[in-house]
């Protein structure tokens, strides 16, 4: 960069400096945001477990209150008198009085916008309304719930009352129960394992099926259901429908399958028979359950754009959406249900002739029901609907079966409603008031908690110590089974007895973690579980427990190993071939095609190349066999199983990194040796060195920063290694490390993806962060190391002496 | 001057047998960096049987089109997998991430190179500086982060990170250093041109070489990019294409012709690019290790 341009742009810029920042400020923001605030937080959960938190947590006032209502005692104490000293039917009013301001919060009995609606509505008498109006201009519910009468004449008004949007409701609560199972069970597979899942062809060749099959083909029916099986046959567009059933490419994906089996299990048709019209019997198809599970699992959480449907319906049950705007939508959400094959069986066939048809009676057919119910009364009055809706909370708050809590309460007396906060803001003063009124003000304090809390994190600490010292007394014994088993060499007992050895260690780190940090009482009364600092522990866990820390230091190992295994060639090859393709003497022809074919690998999804490694070696002792075995074969050796010897398998993966690798760094080679000046060559031809000599004396030499920067960008990359293990061994044998026994391939990373977002219900944040945070400062120390052993000494000698004198110079 | 002549003569027949040696060894890697491609291919191709009995190196001729319409089918009706559905997604989110990667870097790149403010210097060592942070010791924390925002089950998680990439405003701020002379930017604010009007139509056409190297990788990167979606994208109709070739694995799933063209699915486009941006992309690997 030339002085003189830049104090030119310098002066002349100086108005434009604020575009410097406007530029460069998306990135800033985004990096901060993205990469550097993820970053302090991981240093951040580092430090942290998860943990059951309690109100003192979240700071509240009045914490006993909060523990009044989210804490029962009963259930840790089965004789409350004697162990708290606390009256066990005092207790039961707070408890009463919580569930009574549930049902409240929940269907807002008086809810002004609702009772305002009951007083615009004109069919109602004037005096309940002027009760009603009272209500809204008090607060009060007990003008309504004082007179027997208003509640009766509302109850009456509504049940003569007939709405469209409450009607589609009663509709809607038949196909829900089914709907909200499917949502259930979609929802659970999209984030569960896909091990376990049925597939298609667990059904299509399990036994039921063959049965299933033999029973259609043997076609001893009844005339009913003959009419059926005839019907379904020209349904699916076949002559019979075990040729349906029986046919290669039947798959249970397709609705029509399913709307086959479910008329086949419990067919909703009628036929007329010799004593008039009956049903037709089912013909069970016993894999019914199965299809359903596969096809809730499978096909319908694919198959149907979104699941929202379920929740447009559980708003509508509710009463959360606006009637009146959405019978369209419902309509459709039906539809959608419908081609689900969800309420396939609403849909009844008749006989009709010599066969059976879909009714033509509306009132058959809950899709035409609801249509034609749309279609004529699709106005109706907002006014009178929010009145129905408003009186079906009110009689959900004021029902006695509904609302046990509040039952209970007046039966003893209490003028409960008085204290009930109605408008969903809790007000604890009121609360307060009527805790004083039952007497148990001075009895139940945030003092008392604590001490129960005490109690209970000694007793606590007690059983998890006795439990710590069960599991390290059992460790010897796991470890001398797990040795073994190893010894043994039979792969199951080897898993079998690592998972035993597992349990006994992850039962020594869970108790240690009880006995230090004990869980009392209070924190039951919130399952909300949050991040608890806790300084180093973390840390602590991995470099004090001897399990961790193998684990973690395995993983690094692994890691190591891995990388430094397919470097090691891969720098090697990648410099034998860049001296090659540059030297002038050897004047190589195609050296772009070679160039670009050895490349290629480096630019391919490194998953697809592992999932191909994996088919190319896997291990079969039949006749049908991979790749490899069959060269294994053609060689005369026997099979080997690659993936159950940890060795094998870890040198597959190095050299799938060194064949993807090389190419790139020879290419980056090659473009250090051509940077290199050619006079350098010339003189040393002159000088009458040999190709070996100027080699080593000066292309090497050269090379040395290219090397460090091959070396280091390797490294980094080596560490966070992921992709490529991952894929090719998603279940890695185990293998000795330490004494303790590691996943033969899993990596750094692949250990973290397991504690933090494994498939364990404990989702381990705080340790994988630690272990991130040492992979971090690993990845930091060895980029220094590296950097410092391979720069250039007298460079570093020039640049220091260069800023040594432009110090002493002063010049700026 | 027969001795010299021999001395030359016998010099160049040892390096032409120096030279056969090598075109053996180059050969063979090439061949080597191929062949799986190649298997893979041709395997697609053959039903399960004659793929596990053997090497199949040749296509299954007279069958071709049969045999991978066969093979494609079975894998279609794998409800895991759907290559268009992969593909969709691996194409929202690569674009929309290079796309931003691209034009953010070189706003960034520009900004630190043509303005002289306070701080530059500062920033763009620690653009450096930041360069070699592994990008994925922060996952917890990025996982989290997202978890508040509300972005987890969605595509934003690996699309609006793309913003901040260090090492191509690098790349781009050295490109910008050598190629883009001030004189340009100085007349085009002569002739009255606003600041984001000279970068968006003056500046960024001159860019447009080295952006297109960085493009080519950024594309790669993100298309074949496995760790964080696998953690980020949970839900089945956001997997990407590595997603949905990482569930071909498993040995439960016997058919191999079904496997085979899933994994050729996902290679093949890739190959057919790279068939034609090669040059570039050799360019780009040249210039990345090559500094000053």
């Amino acid at each position: 960069m030339a002085r003189g341009t830049n104090t030119s742009s310098r002066r002349k810029g100086m108005s434009y400096t604020k575009f410097g920042y406007i530029f460069v400020a998306p990135f800033v923001i985004a990096y901060c945001l993205f990469s550097l605030y993820p970053l302090l937080t991981t240093f951040w959960y580092s430090g942290t477990v998860m943990q059951n938190a309690n109100a003192s947590f979240w700071g509240f006032s009045h914490r006993e209150v909060y523990y009044d209502r989210y804490l029962n005692l009963t259930d840790y104490y089965d004789d409350l008198q004697g162990s708290t000293g606390i009256n066990p039917a005092d207790y039961a009013k707070i408890k009463n009085f919580f569930s009574a301001q549930e049902v409240a919060d929940r269907y807002s009995p008086i809810d002004p916008e609702g009772l305002q609606a009951l007083v615009d509505n004109t069919d109602i008498s004037e005096a309940t309304r002027g009760k009603i109006q009272q209500t809204i201009d008090t607060g009060d519910i007990s003008y309504i719930a004082s007179d027997a009468s208003v509640m009766e004449e509302l109850n009456t008004w509504s049940a003569n009352y007939v709405d469209l949007g409450l009607t589609v409701i009663n509709q809607l609560n038949k196909v829900n129960a089914a709907a909200t199972t499917a949502a259930t069970l979609a929802e659970s597979d999209s984030e569960g394992s896909e091990e376990d899942s049925l597939t298609a062809e667990d059904i299509l060749t399990s036994s039921q099926y063959e049965d299933f099959l033999a029973t259609l083909q043997a076609g001893e029916f009844d005339e009913g259901q003959t009419l059926l099986v005839n019907y379904l046959a020209n349904y699916a567009g076949v002559d019979s429908l075990y040729d349906y059933f029986a046919a290669e490419d039947v798959t249970p994906d397709a609705e029509t399958f399913y709307y086959i089996c479910a008329n086949l299990n419990a067919p909703n048709a009628v036929y007329t028979s010799a004593d008039g019209e009956t049903a037709i019997n089912a013909i069970t198809v016993p894999f019914m359950s199965n299809l359903e599970t596969y096809l809730n699992a499978n096909v319908w959480s694919t198959s149907v754009p979104s699941i929202s449907s379920y929740s447009n319906f559980q708003s509508y049950i509710d009463g959360d959406t606006e009637l009146h705007s959405g019978e369209e939508q419902l309509y459709s959400d039906l539809c959608t249900l419908d081609a689900m094959g969800l309420i396939v069986k609403q849909v009844k066939l008749v006989q009709e002739g010599d066969t059976l048809v879909q009714s033509s009676n509306a009132t058959d057919n809950i899709l035409a029901a609801m249509r034609q119910y749309i279609d004529s009364n699709y106005s109706s009055d907002p006014v009178k609907t929010r009145s129905s809706l408003q009186i079906v909370c009110l009689n959900n708050y004021l029902d006695g079966s509904m609302n046990a809590g509040r039952k209970k309460l007046i039966d003893a007396g209490i003028d409960v409603d008085s204290y009930i906060c109605f408008d969903g803001q809790f007000d604890i003063n009121k609360y307060l008031e009527f805790k004083a009124f039952i007497g148990l003000d001075s009895v139940l304090t945030l003092d008392k908690y604590e001490e129960l809390d005490q109690a209970r994190k000694d007793k606590n600490a007690e059983k998890a110590q006795a439990k710590l010292d069960e599991a390290q007394a059992a460790l010897p014994a796991a470890q001398a089974a797990y040795d073994a088993a190893v010894a043994s060499g039979d792969e199951e007992a080897i898993n079998e007895a690592y998972e035993a050895l597992t349990a006994v260690n992850v039962a020594i780190t869970d108790n240690q973690s009880k006995v230090n940090r004990p869980s009392g009482l209070l924190e039951k009364a919130d399952a909300t579980r949050d991040y608890l600092f806790v300084g180093f522990d973390n840390f602590g866990d991995i470099f004090g427990n001897k399990f961790r820390f193998n684990k973690v230091l395995g993983a690094f190992y692994t890691t190591f190993v891995m990388w430094i295994i397919g470097f090691i060639p891969q720098v090697l090859l990648a410099l034998l071939l860049s001296a090659w393709f540059t030297d002038t003497k050897l004047k190589l022809k195609g050296l772009n095609l070679m160039k670009a074919l050895m490349y290629l690998p480096n630019v391919i999804t490194a998953a697809t190349i592992a999932i191909f490694f994996r088919r190319l070696f896997s291990y079969s002792t039949g006749e049908a066999t991979s790749a490899v075995q069959m060269l294994l074969d053609a060689v005369g050796h026997e099979r080997i199983n690659f993936f159950v010897n940890p060795w094998y398998t870890r040198l597959i993966v190095c050299f799938i990194n060194f064949w993807m690798w090389y190419g790139n760094t020879m290419i980056t080679l090659i473009a250090g040796i051509t940077s290199i000046s050619e006079s350098l060559y010339e003189s040393a031809q002159l000088d009458g060195a040999n190709s070996f000599q100027t080699y080593t004396k000066i292309t090497m030499p050269l090379l040395r920063p290219i090397l460090l920067f091959v070396m280091v960008t390797s490294m980094i990359g080596g560490l966070q290694m992921y992709d490529i293990p991952f894929n090719i061994n998603q279940y890695p044998s185990l293998v000795a490390f330490n004494g303790t026994y590691v996943r033969c391939t899993q990596t750094v990373l692949m250990y973290v993806n397991e504690l933090a977002f494994g498939k364990s219900s404990i989702k381990q944040i705080g340790i994988a962060s630690a272990i991130s945070i040492l992979l971090f400062i690993v990845t930091t120390i060895l980029s220094i190391i590296i950097f410092y052993m391979m720069r250039d000494k007298d460079a570093a000698a020039a640049a220091k002496a260069k800023k040594l004198a432009r110090k002493a110079g002063g010049t700026k | 001057m027969s001795t010299n002549q021999e001395k030359l003569r016998s010099k160049s027949a040892s390096i032409k047998a120096y030279s056969i040696l090598v075109y053996v060894v180059v050969i063979f890697f090439a061949i080597l960096a191929i062949i799986p491609f190649w298997y893979m291919f041709m395997n697609a191709t053959w039903d399960t049987f004659s793929i596990q009995t053997g090497i199949k190196l040749l296509p299954n001729f007279g069958h071709i089109f049969e045999q991978l319409k066969a093979n494609w089918t079975y894998l279609s009706n794998r409800s895991t997998f759907s290559f268009a559905l992969g593909f969709k997604n691996s194409l929202i989110i690569t674009v929309s991430s290079t796309v931003l990667t691209v034009y953010f870097s070189a706003l960034t790149a520009y900004g630190l190179s043509v303005y002289d403010f306070k701080g530059r210097k500062t920033i763009f060592t620690l653009i450096v500086g930041v360069m070699m942070v592994p990008t994925a010791v922060n996952i917890t924390g990025f996982y989290r982060l997202m978890n508040a925002m509300g972005l987890l089950g969605t595509r934003w998680p690996l699309i609006l990170p793309a913003i901040a990439a260090p090492s191509v405003v690098f790349f781009v701020k050295q490109y910008i250093d050598t190629s883009l002379s001030k004189e340009i930017i100085e007349a085009a604010r002569i002739d009255g041109a606003g600041e984001f009007y000279t970068f968006n139509r003056v500046s960024l056409p001159i860019l447009v070489p080295a952006l297109a190297t960085q493009a080519i990788f950024s594309f790669l990167g993100s298309w074949n990019n496995f760790f964080a979606p696998s953690i980020l994208l949970t839900k089945q109709d956001l997997k990407t294409l590595p997603l949905m070739v990482s569930l071909l694995y498993g040995d439960r799933y016997t058919d191999y012709g079904a496997i085979y063209i899933g994994l050729s699915a996902s290679v093949f486009p890739i190959i057919i690019a790279y068939a034609f941006l090669q040059r570039y992309i050799i360019q780009g690997v040249a210039a990345g290790g090559v500094k000053e």
